[in-house]
């Protein structure tokens, strides 16, 4: 599902990430961990075609970052949900639209829209909230949305780039735990964190990185 | 698929309400473009008319030799009209030439010499659809060679001159088209790449959900399309309203097009589409 072929992304001469191998089961649920600057969401970002690599190539649901077109990098991304450390959500929508917006984008007709909505917003617990915006919401609650957005389509795969960042160490506990259910459903995870407590007590797959480079798996 | 489409109309006109400022800048630029260049049109569509009433009013009058009898004068009225440039020809013999003296100096020239010794002549009218002042002119110096005519009077250079300036005018007035509807493309992409910029933050979540470039695009097509309508049809209205007062408060006949309206809107959509186009196609790679 996931290949990382020998990849280096180069910011500048002193950042970046350098010569990863990698490869990431369908079903797979793994950590990818490290300091601030280690390269994590460079590396996430590599997976959803915002950035190439600079040599290697990255091999993403049968997408190859060396052949995609510019075009087309829109259809990887909607097999692909993101979860952001700062939400990005639509701070004119309500919980409901915000959610509602990638299953526009595919197309889907308003009554199944709605079904899937209401799916995803019980499964993250916000119910309740779907006529807020999002500046009513606690950094928490912003954080669920932004989930309930990223499985509403039911992607192949889910990204998280720092989920729990801003949050308590319960609400981070709460995220985690949505993030295991959709994993058990078949969807591959992959979670970018620098919080060693919140995956101590796990027992999935850990990739740490350190200044660019791949220190333990 | 009608979803979908019934969600873009809604974002391009949710949006269309939501940006008022830029918005309206676009469709003042619109407006005021438009304004100058409706009124050019009715200018132009004017001279295009003043023309022809110059070229309708186009004639040239031969005197005859007094020698030439009516026979001979009928005789060359026949080969003249199987000429082309020719529409009609008027023969005007002596005692019509008198009445024409009595109608414009008021005096009957028989009475006043006690003989006419007003010449025979021929008014002859030209064809306004193959117009060539070149052809007429050939013609006017051929017949002066004929022994039967005496002189001939015509305001050709006079009409070439007005002609000319009307050209000249024409072509200033093509420049300015161009200038302004290059302007309009400018001014109205660049409104959009102010738009879009501050909407970055839109733009940016819909391409990470997965959007594709033209699902992006098609709100401010949607946008850009209400913009050019709105804009536009002030700008006839304006120019339309403007020219029926100015008609009627200095008693004048300026014509206007009954397709202004059309024209205007039609040519307004086209600057905002591609005006649109250009500036997501820098932002939108």
């Amino acid at each position: 599902m996931v290949e990382f072929k020998n990849i280096t992304y180069n910011y500048s001469s002193k950042s970046g990430i350098y010569n990863i191998d990698l490869n990431i089961q369908d079903d797979e649920f793994c950590f990818l961990v490290g300091p601030t600057g280690s390269g994590k969401s460079t590396l996430l970002k590599l997976l959803y075609f915002d950035l190439f690599p600079d040599k290697g190539e990255v091999n993403v649901l049968g997408y190859s970052s060396s052949k995609i077109k510019n075009k087309d990098i829109h259809r990887a991304r909607k097999k692909i949900g993101v979860i952001f450390q700062d939400y990005k959500l639509l701070k004119q929508r309500t919980v409901y639209e915000n959610i509602a917006l990638p299953l526009h984008i595919n197309g889907v007709g308003r009554k199944k829209i709605s079904n899937l909505v209401n799916e995803a917003l019980e499964l993250t617990e916000l119910s309740h909230y779907s006529k807020k915006f999002p500046n009513q919401l606690s950094g928490g609650e912003q954080q669920r949305v932004c989930i309930a957005r990223a499985i509403v389509k039911n992607p192949d795969m889910i990204l998280a780039d720092e989920p729990t960042g801003n949050l308590d160490p319960t609400t981070g506990h709460r995220i985690l735990r949505i993030l295991e259910q959709i994993n058990k459903e078949g969807t591959c995870v992959i979670m970018a964190t620098h919080n060693y407590k919140l995956i101590a007590e796990k027992s999935y797959r850990v990739i740490e990185l350190d200044q660019g480079r791949m220190v333990s798996e | 698929m009608i979803d979908k489409i019934a969600f873009l109309f809604t974002e391009g006109l949710k949006s269309f309400l939501r940006n008022k400022l830029t918005n309206f800048l676009c469709i003042i630029t619109i407006l005021i473009n438009f304004t100058i260049l409706g009124t050019f049109f009715i200018a132009g569509f004017n001279t295009d008319n003043l023309t022809n009433f110059f070229r309708s009013k186009y004639t040239f009058e031969i005197f005859l030799q007094e020698k030439v009898d009516l026979d001979q004068s009928n005789a060359v009225i026949k080969q003249l009209e199987s000429n082309p440039v020719i529409s009609s020809i008027v023969l005007i013999d002596k005692d019509k030439s008198a009445d024409i003296f009595l109608e414009e100096f008021g005096e009957d020239v028989v009475d006043m010499l006690g003989y006419n010794p007003l010449p025979m002549s021929l008014k002859v009218s030209l064809e306004k659809s193959n117009f060539d002042l070149n052809k007429i002119e050939l013609l006017i110096s051929e017949i002066e060679k004929y022994d039967f005519v005496d002189s001939i009077e015509y305001r050709g250079v006079y009409i070439d001159n007005i002609e000319d300036k009307i050209n000249l005018f024409i072509f200033f007035f093509l420049i300015l088209v161009i200038a302004i509807v290059f302007i309009s493309i400018q001014m109205i992409s660049n409104t959009v790449k102010l738009s879009m910029s501050n909407r970055s933050d839109f733009i940016e979540i819909l391409q990470y959900n997965g959007a594709s470039n033209m699902f992006i695009k098609i709100p401010f097509f949607i946008e850009s399309i209400l913009q050019s309508i709105i804009g536009a049809l002030i700008a006839f209205l304006l120019v339309n309203y403007s020219f029926i007062v100015i008609n009627s408060y200095f008693n004048l006949n300026i014509q206007i097009d009954n397709f202004l309206w059309a024209w205007m809107i039609g040519l307004s959509l086209i600057i905002g589409i591609y005006a649109s186009n250009k500036a997501m196609k820098r932002i939108l790679l």
